[in-house]
């Protein structure tokens, strides 16, 4: 079984696109998808700021006042304009929006009217109009109050006692706008991941793509032995004195040795490139690659068995790993799918290998917590694997 | 050295081999002749003991392949239709690859190799990639492959397949120098020429039925088949074409070809009697051809239908 498992390991290496596809597409697609999900560089636990135009043709202290409120915020960078290049840069896409304070607004804040201020922006940026709704509108109203209960209570003050000194209104001033700050709020605490530095976004890219990956790796190995059936080496296997059960054998152990290889890879590169926190429990880990791997490996090869040609089992292996990718998690993560889809995401290989790396990398849970979705895993791997040698034993080993 | 008696095997309704028997002597080269699903990989693959017969024994080197199928495939060696190599793979690796396979001590299997590849006359490409290899030379190393284990039984299916004439010539040199050292050789083809180039016997395999078993002579008598002189005739009349028909009963004339046909024992002292028979009846000589007995008509005499049917 050794010289077999050599030779197509040997025959593995010297093949460059299965290289490829095994490890420099995954640790390109893992990259991109960790960029994606604003999980790699930058560790503060912070996103780039989001860029915000800001054209003021008040020129007011009100309008100067708003536009060093938002300067100051750090998930904003402020970028100052005037009107006509704000639209156009917006309108060409460079920018997510423009805030412009249009003349009067000073006014209408004395007054009470409608402020004119406008914020003109690409639908399409949904993602950065969010981070700038959260900032920008909390900034506008509280900065807009401030200046209305401060130019309401001067005139208060102004009216009904004309020779009061500046420093005693200054003081009634700074009271009230103070007073008017402790509002009731809700206290946020995060406790899953507190104590990881890795981010949720880098392990749903690396465990979902890996194992999205490594379905296709291993459909690769299974419809290798459909080509070696076609091309008459697999009879001439079966001439030598080597049993089919040796040959269908080492096949499998070579597809688990492969995805073993494949994921090993892509979690060194997101520990060594991505920083991805490897203080996890590590028994844990190896037993989730292995099992992983294992179920993985045997699904790779049952659909290369169900298969009756090579084309047959790229086409069936293609559209059945998209779909169970899919629905598992791989390409989308499960948090953010409907209630249906995430029960039928159970159905997966995917689904358990990704929430295995969850409880691992995410939630930092014991073995015994993990070893529910190991043993899931393993137990599709067995039952994957009686079900390949059947339909090989009938299929691929029969003589023509 | 080989002995199959009453053998038959089905494969669901299909009846691929029909209570066939035949004998191959030590050092013979033998040759199953038969169209394609006439029945021949299904005897290679018996005589293989990947294939168990339904009925019927098969004997090789004293052993029965129903008590130790495994020693048999270290005695015979079989090389398949396909090419069947590892394209990616060195002739170097491929033939240590295989040869592996029967458990060689690696000196051993090195000295094998080194061997095979002066057989094949490959030593000078054994490094090259197959698949930087011409389809001759994939079928030398196709064939090289199957005699790493010193097999005393060699069986070559179909081996010249689209194979140009000079590696073809290489090929049958191979093959009577390993017939020359004593290797027993079981050669199928549809190739009248090839199985009437080397064979000592050779069987007529038609759905999956033996219709003749024999040396080249031994079929030739079986099958009754003469040799054909072809006489074309100068434009001639009907008076003289009846003088020459019944002169000699055995003449066959086709109007429109203005030709005569006669089946001869002996084509070489035949030829000039008949034409002094058509001379002195008048008729006037164009052209002659002459058809010895060859397997092709003796194919097609005993089953009715050309070879590459």
């Amino acid at each position: 079984m050794f010289k077999l498992f050599k030779k197509d390991l040997i025959l593995f290496f010297h093949d460059q696109r299965s290289v490829i596809l095994t490890f420099l597409l995954p640790v390109i697609l893992i990259t991109l998808f960790a960029f994606a999900y604003g999980s790699i560089g930058a560790y503060d636990g912070r996103s780039e700021p989001v860029k915000l135009l800001i054209t003021d043709m008040d020129e007011t202290m009100s309008s100067k006042k708003i536009i060093h409120e938002i300067d100051s915020l750090e998930d904003i960078k402020m970028i100052v304009s005037d009107f006509i290049k704000s639209k156009e840069l917006v309108i060409k896409g460079k920018y997510a929006c423009a805030l412009i304070i249009y003349k009067g607004f000073q006014d209408s804040l004395e007054y009470g009217n409608s402020t004119p201020i406008e914020l003109v922006y690409d639908r399409s940026r949904e993602m950065e109009i969010g981070i700038l709704q959260q900032n920008l509108i909390g900034t506008l109203m509280s900065s807009a109050r401030d200046i209305i209960i401060k130019r309401s209570i001067e005139k208060y003050l102004h009216d009904r006692f004309p020779g009061m000194e500046k420093g005693a209104s200054d003081n009634i001033l700074k009271s009230a706008i103070k007073n008017d700050n402790n509002k009731p709020s809700i206290k946020w605490t995060s406790v899953v991941g507190e104590k990881n530095d890795t981010k949720l976004g880098l392990i749903q890219a690396v465990a979902g793509t890996a194992i999205l990956m490594l379905l296709f790796s291993v459909a690769m190995v299974g419809t290798s032995i459909l080509e070696e059936k076609e091309n008459g080496t697999i009879n001439r296997l079966l001439y030598s004195p080597l049993k089919a059960s040796t040959i269908l054998n080492s096949k499998m152990l070579f597809a688990f040795f492969i995805s073993v290889l494949q994921l090993t890879t892509m979690f060194l590169f997101a520990w060594l490139i991505l920083k991805m926190d490897m203080n996890v429990n590590i028994p844990g880990l190896i037993l989730m690659i292995i099992a992983t791997s294992f179920a993985v490996s045997s699904l790779g090869i049952f659909l290369a068995a169900v298969a009756k040609t090579r084309q047959q089992a790229q086409n069936l292996s293609t559209i059945i790993i998209l779909v169970m990718s899919a629905i598992g998690g791989s390409m989308i993560p499960l948090f953010i799918m409907p209630p249906i889809l995430q029960k039928i995401a159970l159905l997966s290989v995917n689904y358990w290998g990704i929430q295995g790396f969850y409880d691992l990398f995410w939630r930092s849970l014991p073995l015994e917590e993990i070893l529910p979705k190991i043993i899931i895993l393993m137990s599709t791997g067995v039952v994957m694997t009686l079900g390949s040698i059947q339909l090989f034993k009938k299929r691929i080993m029969k003589l023509q | 050295m080989i002995t199959v008696r009453s053998v038959s095997k089905s494969f669901g309704n299909i009846e691929a081999v029909k209570n066939v028997s035949f004998n191959i002597g030590k050092g013979e080269i033998f040759g199953i002749l038969g169209p394609n699903g006439a029945g021949k990989s299904t005897i290679v693959n018996i005589l293989n003991t990947l294939v168990k017969p339904d009925t019927g024994d098969v004997i090789i080197d004293k052993v029965n392949i129903k008590d130790d199928g495994e020693i048999i495939k270290l005695i015979i060696g079989v090389v398949p239709q396909e090419i069947a190599l590892y394209e990616e793979l060195s002739a170097y690796e491929n033939l240590m690859f295989w040869g592996g396979l029967y458990g060689l001590a690696k000196q051993e299997l090195k000295a094998n190799v080194a061997r095979t590849l002066g057989i094949v006359d490959l030593a000078n490409r054994k490094d090259d990639r197959i698949k930087t290899f011409s389809g001759g030379m994939k079928r030398r190393i196709n064939i090289a492959c199957s005699l790493l284990h010193n097999p005393k039984i060699l069986i070559l299916d179909e081996p010249t397949v689209g194979v140009d004439p000079q590696n073809r010539n290489h090929i049958f040199e191979v093959i009577e120098k390993l017939n020359k050292e004593g290797m027993t050789i079981i050669y199928t083809t549809h190739y009248m020429e090839e199985a009437e180039r080397f064979c000592d016997h050779i069987a007529i395999i038609d759905v999956g039925r033996i219709m003749a078993l024999g040396t080249l002579r031994e079929l030739r008598q079986i099958s009754k088949v003469r040799d054909l002189l072809t006489i074309k005739l100068a434009d001639t009349d009907d008076e003289t074409i009846n003088r020459i028909t019944s002169e000699n009963p055995l003449f066959s004339f086709d109007r429109a070809a203005c030709t005569l046909k006669v089946e001869c024992a002996n084509i070489g002292n035949d030829t000039p009697v008949i034409i002094n028979q058509i001379q002195n009846s008048g008729g006037v000589i164009e052209k002659i051809y002459t058809q010895g007995t060859n397997l092709e008509s003796i194919y097609l005499k005993l089953t009715g239908k050309e070879l590459r049917d």
